[in-house]
């Protein structure tokens, strides 16, 4: 391991225990200055919990952290930014959404007088700081109305401008598209430039074995790897991940070539279907078929996904379940005809956040377990067990808060809670954000057997290989309309890429 | 964490488990406050003296019952105190127009009910938040009860038919010794206990709590589930306004003002938070006899009235402050 003076953090024999539980057990690495530092592990492997610890937002139970020579004694945010110069850009940005992009990035550090800040000063300090960076953001445009994209580049430049030497992003592209995750590695490869050190979390391979000069990665709480990026290959760093070889996953397109598609009546049709950003919306899911839907975050495939459910309003079209028209579309209809919805925000719209994982299982089944009045709460319970265990939910109890789960295994419940009513189709919204590699496999490989029982299942999805593996034909949209319908054997991530962003208009693959 | 089978929970009281409640602090605290009674003063553990606390907390008690459904729906129903008067002005005037007793009171509760509907229906269908909706019914609600009473208290005479009968529900004792009152409580609180914990509307309460968005998309009929907890909430009030009057043969246009303050108090030292989605009956009920203990003990040193409510703002601050605290500790441990 290398040595000072190039020593940005040294981290020793660190471990943090929530009580029983070991989220850290003596991990110890040095992180280079002027480096970018990957840091992988599946969910739970403890990566957030050393995040936390090198941001102040958690002190450690045992060992410690030097920061440029100097050792952590408060494990404070404002320490760690303040003399440390340690900062962080997490998953869930806190900015003040009323207030205006300059406000943001000077907030706290206001120029001019402590209780009336010049606004003049500050406005030109912002647009200095921003021209630095090269971020066309408008200063004055109030934050509300910025995409999370750029959001997160007002998070980095309010790092900058509290001078950060470090700067942590956990996760920064779990929720951008390709389009902007390039920006903000440019962003990144500027920073860099300059002699700012970053630690950056991902679950994903080829950028982190574009971006990274280090590689450490996590299992279980301990260190079990650390190398230089030219040491090591994907494959490697995915096997100390999930501490086993994962078998490469084969396509289904792949595994199912030459079985002929299904002649059944579909189950699930939609003609013509209008809504909230999109138009005209036609497609077929056969019994038994994963169709993919690709496109841009405002494509409107979200919006389709609801209309289709029922949960937003629809302007027209109409949607066949089974051969049998569906109309008057709402989620308790929905739910009465078989119809499932996944939807892609797990926390606002899945959880049921403060109920227990059995309750989130089987709040399906409440209803069919209800004699009058009051639940049959063995049986209610004995099912949402019997559906976790299926599911591989990994839980310590079935009366277990939801929200404890690691986000894989909040994501399989969410899949359990809709196998309980033998649904007929499946709507998921991005089946696997949040989801570490092992359980992504997972959660393929339960919906291959829902398939495989006869479920039509629609699968909308920004992560391109992901559909490319688990379809079988992909629905394009671009603007709110379907621009194509490919196979997916012959479906490449650039021949997408390029429907999608509208470059070539052909609708007669299908 | 390696293992894939759920394993099963065999004890349906585990005692690890249920120190670890939430209200395990609450009742601890109500336990303290119990032996604190019985140091300071001798006459505190008398039955009499323990009974006459069940009798107190009895009309706060339903009301909080109802109370909690509403916020476990992360509502808040600040009409309450109102809906008690309504109600017990309407079933008073009742009687004394010579409407017989039984049915006066269910004019009573009907009023309640309707007043639950009025400030459930102005929610779910317009969308303005409870705390001002039911800031504006508690406003409407009192300004009705003084008109229709034209601002006159209403005692109800022992001459009148069907009075004795029915003043007996507030002031009478069963076996010469429990009141009736508490009773009751004991009967509304059963039957809250088995709702909110047993039944569907109870779970789907929970789920609409915690998160609204997701219990719509699985189908939960989040605004029937809103617009029960409003209209339970104005039933358990109506009852205590009924049984308040029944124990003192007398109600004026002001009565019950603020007790929505001390209802909400009960529920959020029993542990619900204001969030919603979280919760429960028992601890709604240690909360009711909590602030009741508190109140006795210091009624009994003779402290003023005006300390005692000083203390009970302070009680509710500490309770909530204890909370946050443990709950920190928990996740730093």
């Amino acid at each position: 391991m290398s040595t000072p003076p190039s020593l940005a953090i040294r981290v020793e024999h660190l471990s943090r225990s929530f009580g029983p539980v070991r989220a850290l057990e003596d991990v110890s690495f040095d992180i280079t200055a002027g480096e970018v530092t990957a840091l992988l592990g599946e969910n739970g492997a403890g990566k957030s919990t050393l995040l936390k610890i090198l941001a102040g937002l958690q002190p450690p139970s045992e060992g410690g952290v030097t920061v440029f020579g100097d050792t952590v004694t408060a494990f404070e945010p404002s320490t760690m930014l303040g003399r440390h110069g340690v900062a962080i850009v997490p998953q869930e940005l806190a900015l003040l959404p009323d207030r205006s992009v300059a406000e943001n990035i000077l907030s706290g550090i206001e120029p001019g007088g402590r209780a009336f800040p010049s606004r003049r000063q500050m406005r030109a300090r912002a647009v200095a700081l921003l021209a630095e960076l090269k971020l066309d953001i408008d200063p004055d445009a109030s934050v509300r109305g910025l995409d999370l994209a750029t959001q997160q580049l007002v998070v980095v430049a309010r790092s900058i401008a509290r001078n950060c030497r470090v700067l942590i992003l956990d996760e920064p592209t779990s929720v951008l598209t390709p389009a902007e995750s390039e920006r903000l590695f440019e962003l990144m490869g500027r920073l860099k430039a300059q002699g700012t050190t970053l630690i950056y979390v991902s679950h994903r391979m080829p950028e982190v074995f574009q971006l990274a000069d280090r590689i450490e990665v996590l299992r279980d709480g301990r260190h079990v790897g650390s190398w230089r990026r030219d040491e090591v290959t994907p494959e490697q760093a995915v096997a100390a991940m999930v501490g086993r070889e994962l078998d490469r996953f084969s396509s289904r397109a792949e595994q199912r070539a030459g079985t002929p598609r299904s002649a059944a009546t579909p189950a699930l049709r939609v003609a013509d279907l209008s809504g909230p950003r999109h138009e005209s919306v036609t497609f077929n899911v056969a019994p038994g078929e994963i169709v993919g839907v690709a496109g841009l975050p405002d494509s409107g495939r979200v919006e389709m996904l609801q209309n289709v459910f029922g949960a937003i309003r629809s302007r027209g079209g109409t949607v066949e379940l089974g051969g049998a028209a569906y109309t008057a579309r709402t989620p308790i209809a929905s739910v009465e005809h078989r119809l499932g919805y996944v939807p892609g925000e797990r926390r606002a719209q899945g959880l049921l956040t403060t109920m227990t994982v059995a309750e989130n299982i089987g709040v399906l089944t409440v209803k069919a377990l209800t004699r009058v009045g009051l639940v049959r709460r063995g049986e209610f319970t004995g099912r949402a067990r019997e559906l976790a265990t299926r599911l591989r939910v990994k839980t310590a109890s079935s009366d277990t808060p939801i929200v404890n789960l690691s986000g894989g295994n909040q994501q399989k419940a969410m899949i359990a809670r809709w196998i309980s009513i033998d649904p007929r189709a499946l709507l998921l919204d991005e089946p696997t954000r949040g989801v570490d590699v092992g359980a992504k496999a997972e959660i393929y490989e339960q919906l291959f057997a829902l398939a495989e029982t006869g479920v039509g299942i629609l699968c909308s999805s920004s992560d391109l290989p992901e559909l490319l593996t688990i379809t079988d034909r992909i629905v394009v949209m671009a603007q709110g309309r379907v621009v194509d319908v490919v196979d997916t054997r012959t479906a490449t991530e650039e021949s997408i890429m390029t429907a999608a962003t509208g470059a070539v208009d052909h609708t007669s693959a299908a | 964490m390696s293992t894939t089978a759920v394993p099963t929970r065999t004890a349906p009281f585990d005692l690890r488990r249920l120190l670890h409640l939430r209200e395990a602090g609450v009742f601890a605290a109500l336990v303290l406050l119990f032996v604190l009674g019985a140091i300071v003063s001798p006459s505190f553990l008398q039955s009499s003296n323990l009974l006459s606390v069940g009798q107190q907390v009895a009309q706060i008690g339903i009301m909080a019952i109802g109370a909690t459904f509403v916020i476990v729906n992360g509502e808040i129903d600040l009409s309450v105190g109102s809906t008690y008067a309504l109600a017990a002005i309407s079933t008073g005037m009742a009687i004394t127009a010579g409407v017989p007793w039984v049915l006066a009171i269910l004019i009573g509760l009907g009023v309640g009910v309707l007043a639950g509907l009025v400030n459930g229906l102005a929610v779910v269908l317009l969308g303005v938040p409870s705390f001002i909706v039911t800031l504006g019914s508690l406003s409407v609600f009192r300004g009705v009860t003084l008109l229709i009473s034209n601002g006159a208290p209403i005692s109800l005479s022992a001459d009148t038919p069907g009075v004795a009968d029915f003043t007996l529900l507030g002031q009478g004792k069963l076996f010469g010794a429990i009141p009736m009152q508490l009773i009751f409580f004991a009967i509304v609180a059963a039957i809250g206990i088995l709702v909110l914990s047993r039944s569907r509307l109870g779970f789907n309460t929970y789920a609409v709590g915690g998160n609204p968005e997701a219990a719509r998309l699985v189908g939960i009929n989040v605004r029937a589930v809103k617009l029960s907890a409003f209209v339970i909430s104005g039933l358990t009030a109506a009852i205590s306004g009924v049984l308040g009057l029944s124990f003192l043969s007398y109600v004026q246009g002001v009565t019950g003002t603020g007790l929505e303050l001390t209802v909400i108090s009960a529920v959020i030292i029993g542990g619900a938070a204001l969030f919603g989605g979280s919760g429960t009956m028992w601890g709604t009920i240690i909360g009711v006899f909590f602030i009741g203990l508190l109140q006795n003990i210091l009624n009994i040193k003779g402290i003023s009235s005006f300390w005692q409510t000083v203390v009970t703002g302070l009680v509710i601050v500490v309770a909530v402050a204890a909370d946050t605290w443990q709950r920190r500790r928990k996740t730093r441990a």
